[in-house]
């Protein structure tokens, strides 16, 4: 599913250079649950947003379901991005102005999706995380647990081949983040390949298998039967 | 479709703002189409009382005060000239009428012959106008305008009454209908008299003044050869070429309509800075909200929107904006002329043309200063947009 070569990425910090991910390689396979770890400022926000997409890497290639996405233009990128990756946030990241079910309706909407078949899988979607009768609330009116759960469905609903998840508990408290874990790991067992990127040695330890990350490096593979 | 109904939910969702950059718009729009429709108005009401005093009408001035050559018999033979239907010579004064004890002080006294009447297409309430026997005969009669009438003497039968102006006694045989208000002042104070009495009375000796009618509007041009001909070959061996000229109606419209042409587009560019400043602060909003919405469109990038998607989304935005602005400018300017048209006195019509003007106007402008900020939405990278707090 994932196979990165010699990933590097610079940024220019005040003047100076850093290098967030140098020479990072590994291979994700298909169906499986990896967590990437590493503490803050390790580099795994960089190595999300080249996975997920968002960023390019200065050199190596990236090989995102077979297809190299180095040469991928802006707009090729996200088409790639709606159709592959399903995104989850931390900060759940729904637009407010919007209800539960238009927010999960919305990668529809840039796939070009009919309104009667957009709504139709979105109330599947938001079924499938528990949420069948929340539908017309906004975010404001959810708990910070259905929000997370609404920006999952978003996640899903467009059957990406990839889902991604930034810190998922990270604002939550422990019993809500433990059952959303709960979740990734019946999403798992469907058959979802799922990366997760946590700092959370107790997080990454649900995952199949950790990436531990250091100073741009990939530091070692350990695999982790749970 | 669905870039339409985002554009309309944001717009619902800061009504007041929404509102506030509407209003540039409508303020534009209307006064775009409100000094249009007053400057046309005006040139409507100008032509129109130019077409009141009749299109094919001209007036021969002569400048000479010696040797002056038109005479009462010179003016008949100009009714016989090719496009001429009727030619009257014309001396104008005034002065203070008495009738018992009643005084009119108003009144445009104004010595003529028959055939005037037709010349300013007149038409008579009641009794006659004057006739040749009036003019040879030197008779003291006069035709009385609605208004010198009812000044004189009351509302009732005037045809047979008598009134005195410089201690001579003239008796009424006629009264015109109403004319109206022209820009000429009110037609309806005229107190025609003999042309050979005025003379008289005025102490003016000659003919200073022919006004002549044409055939038909087309025969206007005809009719100034002709008149043109004929003045030069009574003029020969006169010092000077400038002794006469011919207006005609038709040049005076000409004028007018130019000069008022000029006072529409002065009035409408006026206006059109008004819209330009509403685009301007359709702009200003919009660069705010794309920059209170950075996380937002970095969501909307993180979940497969791509450049095209967001930069339509910020587009129809701003085109809805500055439409509704458009159709609401619209509204007020209808609501705007109805209320102005009494006010002053001429019928305001808001034309097709200028309607589509300004709406296509406030269109482009929703275009032009929609695409700046909607252009940097696009361009905004998904992960610093996320990263925006």
């Amino acid at each position: 599913m994932i196979q990165m070569r010699d990933i590097s990425k610079c940024y220019q910090l005040g003047g100076e250079k850093v290098h967030a991910l140098n020479k990072v390689s590994f291979d994700i396979g298909n169906g499986e649950y990896v967590a990437i770890i590493g503490p803050s400022g390790s580099g795994k926000s960089t190595l999300m947003n080249i996975i997920g997409c968002l960023d390019v890497q200065d050199s190596g290639t990236y090989r995102l379901a077979g297809t190299d996405t180095s040469k991928y233009s802006g707009r090729q990128l996200a088409r790639l991005r709606s159709t592959h990756i399903g995104f989850i946030f931390q900060g759940f990241n729904l637009l407010g102005r919007l209800s539960a079910l238009e927010n999960v309706e919305l990668p529809l909407v840039y796939q070009g999706i009919g309104r009667k078949q957009r709504r139709q899988r979105a109330e599947e979607a938001l079924g499938s995380v528990g949420l069948a009768d929340r539908m017309k609330h906004r975010p404001a009116q959810l708990s910070g647990g259905q929000q997370q759960r609404v920006a999952i469905a978003r996640a899903l609903v467009a059957k990406p081949k990839l889902i991604l998840a930034d810190e998922p508990t990270g604002n939550l408290d422990t019993g809500t983040g433990s059952e959303i874990m709960d979740l990734f790991g019946q999403l798992h067992t469907q058959g979802n390949t799922i990366v997760l990127i946590t700092h959370d040695p107790g997080i990454a330890a649900r995952a199949q298998r950790a990436l531990r990350i250091v100073d741009g490096k990939i530091q070692q593979e350990e695999d982790q039967e749970g | 479709m669905q870039s339409i109904q985002m554009a309309f939910k944001s717009i619902l969702s800061n009504k007041m703002r929404s509102f506030l950059t509407m209003l540039g718009i409508i303020i534009g729009v209307a006064s775009v189409v409100i000094l249009v429709s007053i400057g046309q108005g005006a040139n409507q009401s100008v032509s129109d009382s130019i077409q009141k005093m009749g299109t094919n009408l001209l007036s021969v001035n002569i400048n000479m005060r010696r040797n002056n050559p038109i005479t009462l018999q010179r003016v008949q033979e100009m009714r016989t000239l090719e496009g001429v239907a009727q030619a009257s010579p014309v001396s104008m004064s005034s002065g203070t009428l008495k009738a018992g004890l009643q005084q009119y002080e108003d009144g445009s006294i104004i010595a003529t012959t028959p055939g005037y009447d037709v010349i300013r297409n007149y038409t008579l309430a009641q009794g006659r106008f004057l006739t040749e026997p009036d003019v040879s005969n030197r008779s003291f009669v006069a035709v009385l305008g609605q208004e010198a009438a009812e000044e004189l003497f009351g509302s009732a039968g005037v045809v047979g009454e008598t009134f005195t102006w410089k201690g001579y006694p003239f008796t009424v045989v006629g009264i015109l209908d109403k004319i109206g208000t022209s820009m000429a002042g009110s037609g309806d104070n005229l107190i025609l008299i003999p042309y050979t009495i005025g003379e008289r009375l005025f102490q003016r000796k000659g003919i200073n003044s022919v006004y002549v009618s044409a055939l038909s509007a087309d025969e206007v041009e005809t009719a100034q050869e002709s008149l043109t001909a004929y003045m030069d070959a009574l003029m020969v061996g006169a010092s000077s070429s400038t002794t006469y000229n011919i207006y005609n109606q038709t040049t005076a419209l000409e004028t007018l309509n130019t000069a008022t042409a000029t006072l529409t587009l002065m009035l409408g560019g006026i206006a059109a800075i008004s819209l330009l400043v509403g685009g301007i602060g359709i702009m200003n909003i919009m660069l705010v909200s794309v920059s209170e919405r950075t996380r937002e469109i970095g969501i909307r990038k993180a979940i497969g929107a791509s450049r095209r998607n967001i930069l339509s989304q910020f587009l129809v935005e701003a085109l809805v904006v500055s439409l509704i602005g458009g159709l609401l400018g619209l509204g007020v300017s209808v609501l705007g002329t109805y209320l102005l048209s009494p006010t002053l006195k001429m019928t305001l019509r808001i034309s097709p043309f200028i309607t589509a003007v300004a709406l296509v106007f406030s269109l482009t402008i929703g275009v032009v200063f929609g695409l700046y900020p909607a252009n940097k939405a696009s361009r905004l990278l998904p992960v610093l947009a996320l990263r925006h707090e």
